[in-house]
C-alpha cells in the first residue's frame, strides 16, 4: 500500500436512527483504496456496502471516524466544498441509472463537465469519444426513455467518467440489467480502468462483478471481513 | 453552469408534465382575466360615475365660501369669480371652469308648490362636458344666454306641479342678505336626468336672472366648478388651488362635497379587492401546489443532481426559473384570453337592463346620480400593470419554498441508497 491512498476509511461507524430504532451499518470500518484500483465491496444485505459508498461519495457523514479522499478529511469540508468535490473528483453509477430525463444521452454525459465550465468544444470531443467507447455512437440525441436499461447504464458510465474523476463509485450497477448486458457493462468499466486508469469501487452481490474486480473486499456486519487482491491475470 | 443552461433545463422540465403545466397556465390566465375584468368594470364605471356626479353637481373640484358646504345659503357667496375661473383654468389638469349659483328654492304654480334645488348657470359657457342637464332635455329647450327668460324643471317636478310648457312658475329664495325674494318665469323646458330624486326636485335658471334677483354682482356666485381631464387628479388640483386662493375660499374635491358617493365607491372597491385577493390566493395556492408537487416528485432527481455536483443554490435557481417561466407564460395566457372579451366589452358595454328590470328598476340612482344600465369597461394602465406584476410576483413567490426544498433534498434518502 502506498502512503497516500486515494480513499481511506479510519475507524468509521455509521448508525441510522428511525425513531427509537437504531441500525448500525458500519462498525469501525478501516479500508484504503489506491488510485487505479478496481475494487468490489461485496457482502450480504445490511453489511454496509452502500453506506460505505455514500460516505466516500460525500453524500452522507459518518457517525464517528473519518473518511479521506486524496488525503482530505471529508468532515472538514463545507457543503459547497463537498458539492465541488462530488463534481470534480467523484463519479457515480447508480443501480437505477438515474439519468436526467429531460436531457439527451449526450447532454447527460456532459452534465458534470457543464457544471465544471468545460468549454463546449472540449466537452463535445470528450463525450463523443466516451459514447463511442461505451457503444452508444449515433444514439447521442436519444432521451433516456428512448434507451434500453443497458443503454441508459452506459450513458451513466460515460457521465461518471466524463469529467475525469478520481474515483467512480458504482452501486450495484448490474442489478437492473440482463446477464449479457451486465457482462458488456463490466467489460466496458474494466476497459476504462485498464486503459484510462479510472479507479472503480463497486458495491455488489453480483458474482460477475467479482469476476472482473481485481480486489475483493468482503464486508460483514459493517466491518472488513476479507480483503483479497487477485493475482494479475486471475 | 450558467444561467442560460439552467434556463434551458428549467424550460424542458416545465414540459415534462405538459397537461399539468397547461392546467396551471390556465388557472393563472383565468385569475388574470377575472382580475382585469373586475378592475376594468370598476375603473371606467366609477370614472363615469364620478364624472357624471361632477357634471350634475359642482365639478371635480369646487371653490366656494368656507361656510357654504355646511350651510349652503346664498348669503355665503364667492366674489371676484372671474379671476378665480381664470386661476383654476390655468391649471394644466383642468379642462373646464365655470361659475354657478346653487341653492334652495320653493317653486309654485297655480296648482301646487314644492321645494327644490336650483342651479343657476351660464348657458353660454356650459356644455355637456360640464353640465349633465344640457343633454338631458326632455321637453322644450335650454336657455340661450345668462339673461335669458324662463325656468326649466325636472320632469317629475313639472308633473307634480302640473306645469306645462309656457305656464307661469313662481320661485322663492333668499337673497344675499337673507331676505326672501320672489321671481316668476314661464316654463320653457323639462329635464330627465335619470336620477328620480333630481327629476323630482330640480329647477334650472339662467345665472344672470338669479344674480339680479338675489343682488349678486356680475362676478359673484356661490361656487366655481372646476372640471378635470382626469378626476383622479382632484386632490392635487385642490391642493394647488388652495395654495393660490388663500383661506377665504374653500377648495373642495368632489368626494368632500359628496362624501356619500366616495363611501359608495370605497365600499364597492373594497369588496372587489377582497374578491380579487381571494382569487389571487386561490390561484397562488394552485400554483404553489403544482410547483411543490413537481419538486416532490423529482426529489430523487434532485438527489442525483446533488450527487453529480449541482449545488443547492443551482437547484434553487432551477426551480425559480421554472416558476418564472410559468409566470411569464401565465401572463401571456392571461393577456391572450382577456384581450377579446375585454375589447368587446369595452366597445359594446355590458347591458344590465335585464338585471335592473328584475329589481323593478328602470335606472339605478346612487346619491342622486343615475347609473347607466350599460356598464362600460376600461382599465387604468397603472392598474393593468399592477395586475400583471401581481400575477408574476404571486407565481414566482409560490416557487420560493419548493425551490428551497429542492436544494435541501437528502441525496441518500431521495436516491434510496441506504
Amino acid at each position: 500500500m502506498s502512503q497516500n491512498p486515494l480513499i481511506r476509511f479510519e475507524q468509521v461507524t455509521k448508525v441510522y436512527r428511525k425513531g427509537a430504532l437504531e441500525t448500525q451499518a458500519l462498525r469501525g470500518l478501516d479500508l484504503s483504496v489506491q488510485s487505479g484500483e478496481f475494487v468490489a465491496l461485496w457482502g450480504p444485505s445490511g453489511s454496509g456496502k452502500t453506506t460505505a459508498l455514500n460516505l466516500v461519495g460525500a453524500l452522507d457523514v459518518p457517525t464517528t471516524g473519518k473518511v479521506y479522499i486524496e488525503g482530505t478529511d471529508l468532515g472538514s469540508l463545507s457543503r459547497a466544498q463537498l458539492s465541488q468535490l462530488r463534481r470534480d473528483r467523484i463519479g457515480f453509477v447508480f443501480q437505477a441509472y438515474n439519468l436526467i430525463p429531460v436531457l439527451s444521452a449526450y447532454e447527460n454525459a456532459e452534465a458534470v463537465m457543464v457544471l465544471q465550465g468545460v468549454p463546449a468544444a472540449q466537452r463535445r470531443e470528450r463525450v463523443m469519444g466516451l459514447l463511442k467507447d461505451v457503444g452508444l455512437e449515433g444514439m447521442e440525441h436519444r432521451r433516456p426513455y428512448e434507451l434500453s436499461g443497458g443503454q441508459q447504464q452506459r450513458v451513466a458510465i460515460a457521465r461518471a467518467i466524463a469529467a475525469n474523476p478520481a474515483v467512480v463509485l458504482a452501486d450495484e450497477p448490474t442489478a437492473n440489467v440482463d446477464s449479457e448486458t451486465a457482462e458488456k457493462l463490466l467489460a466496458i468499466m474494466a476497459g476504462l480502468n485498464r486503459e484510462r486508469g479510472v479507479t472503480f469501487v463497486f458495491s455488489t452481490h453480483d458474482p460477475r462483478v467479482m469476476k472482473y474486480a481485481r480486489r475483493l473486499v468482503g464486508l460483514i456486519d459493517g466491518k472488513v471481513a476479507t480483503d483479497v487482491v487477485k493475482e494479475a491475470g486471475a | 453552469m450558467n444561467l442560460l443552461q439552467l434556463a434551458s433545463l428549467a424550460w424542458r422540465n416545465l414540459w415534462r408534465q405538459r397537461r399539468r403545466t397547461l392546467l396551471t397556465l390556465s388557472s393563472i390566465a383565468f385569475g388574470g382575466f377575472l382580475a382585469v375584468m373586475f378592475t376594468a368594470l370598476e375603473d371606467l364605471s366609477f370614472a363615469d360615475f364620478i364624472n357624471t356626479a361632477a357634471r350634475l353637481g359642482s365639478g371635480h373640484v369646487a371653490m366656494q365660501h368656507p361656510e357654504y358646504h355646511d350651510t349652503p345659503t346664498l348669503t355665503r357667496s364667492l366674489t371676484d369669480t372671474t379671476a378665480k375661473v381664470a386661476l383654476a383654468g390655468a391649471d394644466p389638469a383642468t379642462s373646464h371652469t365655470v361659475e354657478r349659483t346653487v341653492g334652495q328654492t320653493m317653486v309654485a304654480t297655480a296648482n301646487d308648490s314644492f321645494g327644490a334645488l336650483f342651479i343657476a348657470y351660464d348657458p353660454a359657457k356650459e356644455t355637456a362636458d360640464t353640465f349633465a342637464f344640457t343633454d338631458s332635455i326632455a321637453e322644450g329647450k335650454l336657455f340661450a344666454s345668462p339673461d335669458d327668460k324662463g325656468i326649466i324643471l325636472g320632469e317629475v317636478l313639472a308633473k307634480n306641479l302640473d306645469a306645462q310648457l309656457g305656464d307661469k312658475v313662481v320661485f322663492t329664495m333668499t337673497d344675499r342678505n337673507g331676505e326672501i325674494v320672489t321671481g316668476m318665469e314661464r316654463l320653457v323646458g323639462t329635464v330627465h336626468s335619470g336620477a328620480p330624486s333630481l327629476d323630482a326636485g330640480l329647477c334650472l335658471l339662467p345665472i344672470g336672472t338669479v344674480r339680479k334677483l338675489v343682488g349678486y354682482a356680475p362676478d359673484e356666485a356661490t361656487q366655481v366648478a372646476v372640471f378635470l381631464k382626469d378626476g383622479r387628479d382632484a386632490p392635487k388640483v385642490a391642493g394647488r388651488l388652495t395654495g393660490s386662493v388663500g383661506p377665504d375660499v374653500a377648495v373642495l374635491t368632489w368626494d368632500q362635497i359628496q362624501p356619500e358617493i366616495r363611501s359608495f365607491i370605497a365600499a364597492k372597491i373594497g369588496g372587489t379587492i377582497v374578491m380579487e385577493v381571494i382569487i389571487a390566493l386561490l390561484v397562488a395556492a394552485g400554483i404553489f401546489n403544482t410547483i411543490f408537487m413537481s419538486v416532490m416528485e423529482r426529489s430523487r432527481e434532485f438527489g442525483i443532481m446533488l450527487a453529480l455536483g449541482y449545488t443547492a443554490r443551482q437547484l434553487f435557481v432551477l426551480v425559480m426559473l421554472e416558476s418564472t417561466f410559468l409566470a411569464g407564460m401565465g401572463l401571456a395566457s392571461a393577456v391572450a384570453i382577456t384581450a377579446w372579451p375585454y375589447s368587446w366589452a369595452a366597445e359594446h358595454g355590458i347591458d344590465l337592463t335585464q338585471v335592473y328590470a328584475e329589481q323593478g328598476l328602470n335606472t339605478m340612482e346612487i346619491s342622486g346620480v343615475g347609473m347607466s344600465p350599460i356598464m362600460r369597461i376600461g382599465i387604468y394602465p397603472e392598474n393593468a400593470v399592477i395586475i400583471a406584476v401581481a400575477i408574476v410576483l404571486a407565481t414566482i413567490t409560490a416557487g420560493i419554498y419548493p425551490a428551497w426544498k429542492a436544494g435541501r433534498v437528502n441525496p441518500v434518502e431521495s436516491i434510496n441508497l441506504a
